[in-house]
C-alpha cells in the first residue's frame, strides 16, 4: 500500500473523465473512424490510464477503482485497435454482387471436401438402394412417410390431379416458403455440425443419401423410373447439390477446429464458410420455388420428357456456374497452403 | 495476444487480456443465466415485430392468403437470423436485449468484433439450440474457461459483463474521523500486510450493503467477518473489540485496508 489513493484519484480523475468522454463520442459515431487528432489525444489518454491501472494494482487495495479503470482501458484499447469497415465499403453494390462470383470460387477452393460429401452421400444411397433391392421390407423402415411406400398409388393419384387443390397456387406458395426454410435449416445444421468434428454432417449426409437411393430404387423396381425423375429432377437439381454444398461447408470447418490454433486463418476461413451458406442458401431458394410450383405438376399437364429436359438443363447450368464463373483457381488459395493474414 | 486462463473468484469468470504494450486487463465474463435472460427478450421482440408485419403483410396480400403466408413464414426465418448478425455487427457487438442486460459480444482478443463474426455466431445456433432450449449451447458454454458456446468458439468471439461502473465515491470508511486502530500501529501494520484486495471488496461489500441485508443475516455475516479477522488476520486486544460494535469493527478495518497513508 504505498499509493495515497485519494490524492491520486483526485489528482487523474479529470483525466478519466476527458478519456470517458472521447470515448463516449467515438463509441457513438456510426463508422467509428478516428481523426488524426483524436487518435493522437485517445492513445496519450489510453497510456496514461494504463499507467493509472498498473499503478492501482501494484500500490493500492481498490478493487472498485481497478474495476473502473480497467473498463476505462479496454474501452481506449478496442477504439485504438480496431479497424472497422466504412460505411461506403458497406453499401457499396457491387460488394454485394461479388457474392455471386465469389460463392463459385470458394466452392473450387474447398472442391476436396465437396468431393468428401459426395462420396458419403454416394455411400448412403448406395446402401438404402441395395437395401430396398434386396429386401422389399426395408422399405417401411427406411421410408418413413406414407406417400413415398406406394408409388402406384401416389403416381394414379397425381396423374389424375387428385392432389392439386382448385386453389393451387395459395397452396404452392406456402408449400414453397415451407421448402425453402425446412431446407436451408437442414443445409445449415450439416454445415453447422463441422464442429462434431464433421461426423455430425457425415451422419446427416449418409442419412439423406439412404432415404435417396431408397426412393430411387423403389419407385424404379415397380416401373416408375421416369415418373420419379421427372418429380424430383427438377428441384433436386439444385437441391441435393446445395445439401452437398452443406456438407462441403461442414467439413471445411472440422477440418478447420482440428488445425492448430496458430494455424488457422480464421477471418479468411469464415468468410468462406460464409460464402458457401450464401450460395447454398440462394441455391434452395430456387429449389424451393420449383418444388413448390413446377415439380409438382405431372404428366398430362406437364410431360415427363419436358420435366427432365427442365432437370438436366438446370443441372447443366449449375455445373457451368460453379465451374466456370468468377477467378480462375490458383495454387496460392489452395486449402492446404499455410495461412496469411489478408489485409 | 491474450491469454486464455481465466480466474474464478467466486462465481465471476473472467478474461485477462494483455495489449501489445504490456498493459494487462481484466474482462468479466457474461454467464448463461443473463445471456439467456438477453436472448428471451430479443426473442419476445423478434416475434412482436413479425406478429405486427404479418398483419401488415395480410392486409397487403388480402386476396392471396397464400403468397401471405409465404412472405411471412420467408421473412421470419431471415429475421431469425439477421436479427443477431446485423445488431452485433453493426451495434458494436449488442442486440437490444444484450443492450438492456448489459451485455456485449466481443473478439476474444479484447477487440470489437467484425461483422463475419458477427454471422457466423448467429448461424451457428442451429447447433447450439440442440435438442431443445440451448441445451447444447449451455452445455458448451459452462464447460469453456471463456463461457463460450460453439458458436462463440467457432467465431471466437466472447460475451462480457458490462455493468455501468463509475470512479468509486468516497466511503464511509474513509469519511471517519477517528479511527480507534489507529492506536495499535503494530497489529494495523500486520492487517494491511496480510490483507488482500479480495478480503478489502468482502468487507467493503458487507458494509456497503448493510441496509439490503436482513438484520438477522446482517449480524450474522458482520459477526462472522469480524471473527475471522480476529482469529486469522490480525487480533486486535480484548478491550477495544468488546466496545465495538461489529459493524464499527469492521468500519475501522476498513479505512485500515483502503483508506489513504494520510489517516495515519
Amino acid at each position: 500500500m504505498i499509493l495515497d489513493l485519494q490524492r491520486f484519484q483526485a489528482q487523474e480523475q479529470p483525466r478519466w473523465d476527458k478519456l470517458e468522454s472521447l470515448l463516449a463520442q467515438l463509441e457513438s459515431r456510426p463508422d467509428r473512424r478516428l481523426k488524426p487528432g483524436e487518435a493522437e489525444l485517445l492513445q496519450e489518454h489510453y497510456a496514461q490510464t494504463a499507467a493509472d491501472l498498473s499503478r492501482v494494482i501494484h500500490g493500492a487495495l481498490a478493487p472498485e477503482l481497478r474495476q473502473y479503470l480497467e473498463r476505462l482501458v479496454a474501452r481506449a484499447y478496442a477504439e485504438l485497435y480496431y479497424t472497422p469497415p466504412t460505411r461506403s465499403e458497406l453499401w457499396q453494390p457491387r460488394r454485394w454482387l461479388r457474392i455471386f462470383t465469389a460463392f463459385p470460387e470458394a466452392f473450387r477452393r474447398q472442391s476436396p471436401y465437396f468431393a468428401l460429401a459426395v462420396l458419403i452421400t454416394i455411400l448412403g444411397s448406395a446402401l438404402g438402394g441395395l437395401a430396398v433391392r434386396y429386401d422389399p421390407a426395408s422399405v417401411n423402415v427406411l421410408l418413413p412417410a406414407e406417400y413415398l411406400r406406394n408409388p402406384g398409388v401416389r403416381v394414379q393419384q397425381d396423374e389424375k390431379g387428385q392432389n392439386r387443390h382448385l386453389d393451387s397456387v395459395q397452396i404452392e406458395a406456402e408449400f414453397s416458403a415451407q421448402l425453402i426454410t425446412h431446407n436451408i435449416q437442414v443445409a445449415l445444421l450439416a454445415a453447422a455440425l463441422g464442429v462434431t468434428f464433421g461426423i455430425g454432417t457425415a451422419l446427416l449426409l449418409f442419412e439423406n443419401g439412404v432415404l435417396l437411393g431408397a426412393v430411387a430404387v423403389h419407385y424404379t423396381q415397380q416401373g416408375f423410373g421416369l415418373f420419379v425423375t421427372a418429380w424430383l429432377l427438377p428441384h433436386g437439381a439444385f437441391e441435393i447439390p446445395s445439401i452437398l454444398i452443406a456438407g462441403q461447408a461442414g467439413f471445411f470447418l472440422a477440418r478447420l477446429l482440428l488445425r492448430r490454433r496458430e494455424d488457422r486463418n480464421m477471418r479468411q476461413s469464415m468468410r468462406e464458410w460464409l460464402m458457401l451458406i450464401a450460395g447454398l442458401a440462394m441455391m434452395l431458394v430456387w429449389a424451393g420455388t420449383m418444388e413448390a410450383f413446377f415439380s409438382q405438376h405431372q404428366a398430362p399437364v406437364l410431360p415427363y420428357g419436358f420435366k427432365v429436359a427442365v432437370g438436366a438443363s438446370e443441372l447443366l447450368l449449375l455445373t457451368i456456374y460453379l465451374l466456370l464463373v468468377g477467378r480462375s483457381e490458383t495454387g496460392a488459395d489452395a486449402p492446404t497452403s499455410p495461412p496469411t493474414e489478408c489485409k | 495476444m491474450n491469454n486464455f486462463q481465466s480466474s474464478r473468484l467466486s462465481t465471476i469468470a473472467e478474461l485477462t487480456i494483455a495489449t501489445p504494450e504490456g498493459v494487462l486487463f481484466r474482462l468479466p465474463l457474461a454467464g448463461p443465466a443473463p445471456r439467456l435472460y438477453a436472448m428471451l427478450l430479443d426473442i419476445a421482440i423478434v416475434l412482436a415485430g413479425i406478429n405486427g408485419l404479418g398483419y401488415l403483410v395480410y392486409l397487403i396480400f388480402a386476396k392471396a392468403p397464400g403468397f401471405a403466408v409465404m412472405t411471412i413464414t420467408l421473412t421470419e426465418f431471415a429475421i431469425g437470423f439477421a436479427y443477431g448478425a446485423l445488431l452485433e455487427g453493426f451495434w458494436n457487438g449488442q442486440t437490444i436485449g444484450k443492450r438492456l442486460f448489459h451485455l456485449r459480444v466481443i473478439d476474444q482478443s479484447g477487440l470489437p468484433l467484425r461483422i463475419e463474426q458477427a454471422w457466423v455466431r448467429n448461424l451457428m445456433r442451429t447447433v447450439d439450440a440442440l435438442p431443445l432450449a440451448y441445451l447444447v449451447g449451455g452445455i458448451s458454454a459452462l464447460s469453456s474457461p471463456i463461457m463460450q458456446r460453439f458458436g462463440d468458439r467457432v467465431a471466437g468471439t466472447l460475451v462480457v459483463r458490462e455493468t455501468p461502473l463509475a470512479a468509486p465515491a468516497e466511503e464511509a470508511s474513509s469519511r471517519q474521523k477517528y479511527n480507534s486502530f489507529t492506536d495499535y500501529p503494530v497489529i494495523v501494520m500486520s492487517l494491511r500486510r496480510a490483507g488482500t484486495p479480495e478480503l478489502a471488496g468482502l468487507i467493503q461489500d458487507a458494509l456497503r450493503r448493510r441496509d439490503d441485508l436482513a438484520p438477522y443475516a446482517r449480524r450474522e455475516i458482520y459477526r462472522q467477518l469480524v471473527t475471522y479477522l480476529q482469529t486469522e488476520i490480525a487480533p486486535f486486544p480484548d478491550e477495544l473489540v468488546e466496545i465495538l460494535s461489529d459493524e464499527q469493527y469492521l468500519t475501522n478495518a476498513a479505512g485500515v485496508l483502503l483508506a489513504s497513508q494520510r489517516t495515519w
